[in-house]
């Protein structure tokens, strides 16, 4: 049994390939009624790690409780009460939207009405469509309703919005929050940054197996960062070791011809810029002043960009 | 229950609604039946013999004879002008035999003599030796009638089972053989799609059991076989008249029991592919050869020798043979329970192979 009242209790989950080390050594918890996001680049061990929590991956070590069961061992009882979406895994081409949602329902214990779970997805109009003929944007509505299905206080999403165009990407988002208001916990994985930082109430920063941070977003980045960052482009003054020197700056990096300064003082930074702009006589372009994000936190702590 | 009924279903309309398996599945073997049916019986069935008989002077016995020869079924009596004609005819192939009553035959007859009646044949023709015994009968029973004497033994034929073979009899249980093995080895590379497509994953994902995932997929094959046996015996039925002589039980048993042999052995050639592509290209170098050497289209003694113990492991062999003997009354070359139990090895290793190899991502 669960040691406390989490959905989702994991202690040092370890799983290799080989020489691998897909997760090294995760812990966390999964509270109820959360957005538990798990950030990270491809490759990180997201999907592995949901792929044992859902119960069609065996682990090498580590504690595993999802709703109060080892999925190791009860897999057919824990499948039966949560919700899955998986990465790029498709459905039945010839089969319609209804069709699919329908055998679906046959596989559990207890199910929804199809209709309903279809009109919660916004598919409604495309009920007797068949899945070949579907967009990108619907088949992973599709798959989010079939996530849905059972009605399972917990519903896992591995990369929901991976390839979709930024507006079915908002409308994805618009139906995991209804999911949320409705009171389900949900786990979900992704490597967009502003994805986590909107839906997530909690996220774990994963690199390497590893959870690097765990913490809301908000927290994370007033934890890493109390300063803002300062983005400008100007070849000449890249890699300049007086750009550290100038008033309020803490940090600088760069990309390319791309400079980010972290300032704790925008102002007096912008001024002093500008004044060392006229010295080196290269004036400062595209200037942007930003609240740092949790890429910059993903880069700060791995030293690398998460889509690199 | 009901997962298994909604999961044949879905398998079903899935089936359904690939045009591309259905023509494979359903048109191909039709259209196979039709074609080689179509031109076999051109060449065997609608077979009669054309003979010719010419009469150099008039009289009586020309139109007996060719009264009691055109009685026979498929002899057909052609009345020539002249013996040269007829001669020419029988050079071009037109005619099977040529008999010519000469002239002065009848003077003969009444003085009581005996009279040559010449019948021209080609010697290289196999059907000349059927029919000069035919023949030579038929003027036996026109000379006794003409004399008058008693016949001492009078044959009295009783037909009891007309078994007439024909090229269609022997193809047609091929054929149906056929279609089910590409059901069961084309039908299993949807395991690989459903694999590649990490469709298989998703369904894991949920309770639904491997089990019945799979028993899903295979009920369907099933039915399909089912529905391919229907559709072919009722095209032979139809167009060629060809009747199911054994039990309709024993048919649908056998067909079931090679379609899930079939099966078998294809999920177990898709348990060695890593992808859908790869597998298909097992199963082509698996299913083109058997199609051929397992005397579906042709009869196991046309086979060159090395070839024989290759034919004798196929499993289409088996199949086709049970099907052949119980369909169409054709003479089997292994007994029922010889094609039965390999049959059945086969599907008993497959199987374990199958479900020792497959992986199932």
């Amino acid at each position: 049994m669960s040691l406390n009242n989490s959905i989702v209790n994991v202690q040092d989950l370890r799983k290799y390939y080989g020489k691998v080390r897909a997760v090294d050594g995760l812990s966390f918890t999964v509270e109820k009624g959360e957005i538990f996001g798990m950030l990270g680049p491809n490759g990180a061990g997201k999907t592995t790690t949901v792929e044992v929590l859902v119960g069609i991956r065996k682990r090498d070590s580590g504690t595993v409780f999802v709703l109060g069961m080892d999925p190791e061992r009860q897999p057919m009882a824990v499948k039966d009460r949560i919700g899955v979406q998986l990465q790029t895994a498709s459905m039945y081409p010839r089969l319609t939207v209804s069709e699919v949602v329908r055998l679906f329902c046959s596989f559990y214990s207890r199910h929804l009405e199809p209709a309903e779970i279809i009109s919660q997805v916004g598919l409604q109009n495309k009920a007797g469509t068949q899945i070949k003929n579907l967009s990108g944007g619907q088949v992973q509505r599709l798959a989010i309703a079939l996530a849905m299905v059972n009605d399972g206080d917990l519903v896992f999403l591995d990369e929901p919005t991976t390839g979709l165009d930024p507006q079915a990407r908002r409308n994805l988002w618009d139906v995991v929050f209804s999911l949320k208001k409705s009171g389900k916990t949900i786990f979900l994985t992704t490597h967009y940054m502003d994805e986590a930082e909107r839906l997530c109430d909690r996220v774990a920063v994963i690199d390497h197996g590893k959870i690097i941070a765990l913490g809301s977003p908000h927290d994370l980045i007033r934890d890493h960062f109390l300063e803002r960052a300062l983005e400008f482009i100007q070849p000449a003054l890249a890699g300049d070791e007086r750009l550290s020197g100038l008033s309020g700056v803490t940090r600088v990096r760069g990309n390319g011809e791309r400079v980010t300064l972290y300032t704790t003082d925008v102002p007096r930074t912008i001024a002093s810029l500008m004044e060392l702009g006229e010295v080196v006589g290269a004036p400062i372009k595209d200037m942007v002043i930003r609240q740092a994000t949790l890429e910059d936190v993903f880069l700060k702590l791995t030293g690398r960009r998460i889509r690199e | 229950m009901n997962t298994l009924f909604q999961l044949v279903m879905a398998n079903f309309k899935e089936m359904v609604r690939d045009r591309m398996a259905l023509f494979w599945f359903l048109a191909f073997p039709v259209l196979f039946i039709l074609l080689f049916g179509t031109i076999f019986s051109e060449n065997n069935d609608t077979a009669s013999f054309s003979i010719g008989l010419v009469q150099e002077e008039p009289g009586l016995l020309g139109d007996g004879l060719a009264q009691a020869l055109g009685s026979i079924p498929s002899l057909k009596i052609e009345r020539g002008t002249s013996r040269q004609q007829e001669l020419r005819a029988l050079e071009r192939g037109d005619r099977s035999l040529v008999i010519v009553l000469p002239a002065g035959l009848s003077r003969l007859l009444e003085e009581g003599s005996s009279a040559e009646i010449p019948i021209y044949y080609d010697e290289t023709r196999q059907s000349s030796h059927v029919l000069l015994p035919v023949i030579g009968r038929v003027l036996d029973e026109v000379e006794r009638r003409m004399t008058n004497s008693p016949r001492l033994l009078d044959p009295r034929p009783e037909p009891v089972h007309a078994v007439r073979l024909r090229q269609i009899d022997y193809l047609l249980p091929g054929v149906l053989a056929m279609a089910i093995m590409q059901l069961g080895l084309f039908g299993s590379l949807r395991l690989a799609y459903l694999r590649e497509q990490k469709i298989l994953k998703r369904l894991g994902a949920t309770p639904l059991p491997r089990g019945m995932l799979l028993g899903g997929e295979v009920i369907v094959r099933l039915l399909m076989a089912l529905i391919q046996t229907t559709t072919i015996v009722v095209i032979g039925a139809l167009v060629f008249r060809v009747t199911v002589l054994g039990s309709w039980f024993i048919v649908v048993g056998l067909v079931l029991m090679g379609a899930a042999t079939f099966v078998s052995l294809g999920y177990m050639l898709v348990s060695f592919a890593r992808s859908e592509e790869s597998g298909h290209g097992i199963i082509q170098l698996v299913q083109f050869p058997m199609m051929f050497i397992s005397g579906i289209f042709f009869p196991v003694n046309m086979m060159p020798g090395f070839l024989r113990p290759v034919m004798k492991a196929m499993p289409l062999t088996y199949l086709a043979d049970a099907l052949r003997q119980v369909m169409t009354g054709t003479p089997p070359q292994y007994s029922l329970a010889t094609d039965v139990t390999v049959l059945g090895a086969w599907l008993i290793v497959t199987f374990a192979l199958g479900i020792r190899f497959f992986q199932w991502e």
